[in-house]
């Protein structure tokens, strides 16, 4: 039977997948870069010292924001859903995309389709934003309801 | 805040424990040690008048409003 806590071990087991997808993505960055720079059609075997310090310092926001995901998870895991301590972790996910959309940003120079994944993580880090400005006034009222006898 | 709760006075007249009390208004000792310490932000009508019903007493011998210094 589907239930929250088996829901949570998904959610878990996907970060872990990312996890190793970025890793991988990082430790192949070289022959990545050669291959796309060749299998590119718009010529960009120039560029390619530029898309793998797009890589490389990517990694930085990306790897923080699994991170913050994976704790994230483990503190609702043990019943720890509306605390200060969980708002915080949303507001440096959310700056975490924001930093990701600036790096695609920045790209931008030497390849344009850089845009979409700035667009991208600039949009989820607007949602997060959202999301965590809603759990912070969850948090007062569950504090208000906490202390209501 | 300038709400003070004289629930232990009260309960200290009616020689009634903290236990006691908790057990025959049906909230817990934490709920109660809440209310006594005045770290209550609210009351429910509920807990107030099961309180007041078993200690045979009025609100206003439970609550008491002192103005704060600066008013």
């Amino acid at each position: 039977m589907w239930n929250g806590e088996k829901s949570i071990i998904l959610t878990k087991l996907c970060i872990v997948i990312f996890m190793g997808l970025l890793l991988a993505v990082v430790v192949s960055a070289p022959w990545l870069t050669d291959w796309f720079t060749d299998v590119s059609q718009a010529g960009q075997g120039e560029n390619r010292a530029y898309f793998m310090a797009t890589i490389y310092v990517g990694f930085v926001p990306a790897a923080y924001l699994l991170y913050s995901l994976f704790k994230l998870l483990r503190r609702i895991e043990t019943g720890q859903v509306f605390t200060a301590e969980n708002v915080e972790l949303l507001r440096r996910i959310s700056w975490t995309c924001f930093a990701g959309a600036a790096v695609a940003l920045i790209s931008l120079f030497y390849y344009t389709p850089w845009a979409f994944v700035a667009i991208a993580a600039a949009f989820m880090g607007l949602i997060v934003r959202v999301v965590k400005n809603v759990v912070a006034q969850a948090v007062e009222l569950k504090n208000e309801a906490d202390y209501i006898v | 805040m300038p709400i003070v709760v004289n629930l232990d006075v009260v309960m200290a007249k009616r020689k009634m424990s903290s236990g006691e009390l908790a057990e025959k208004i049906d909230i817990t000792q934490s709920n109660l040690s809440i209310l006594k310490t005045g770290k209550a932000k609210a009351i429910r009508f509920s807990t107030l008048e099961a309180i007041c019903k078993t200690l045979d007493c009025q609100p206003g011998d439970i609550l008491e409003y002192r103005p704060d210094d600066g008013e």
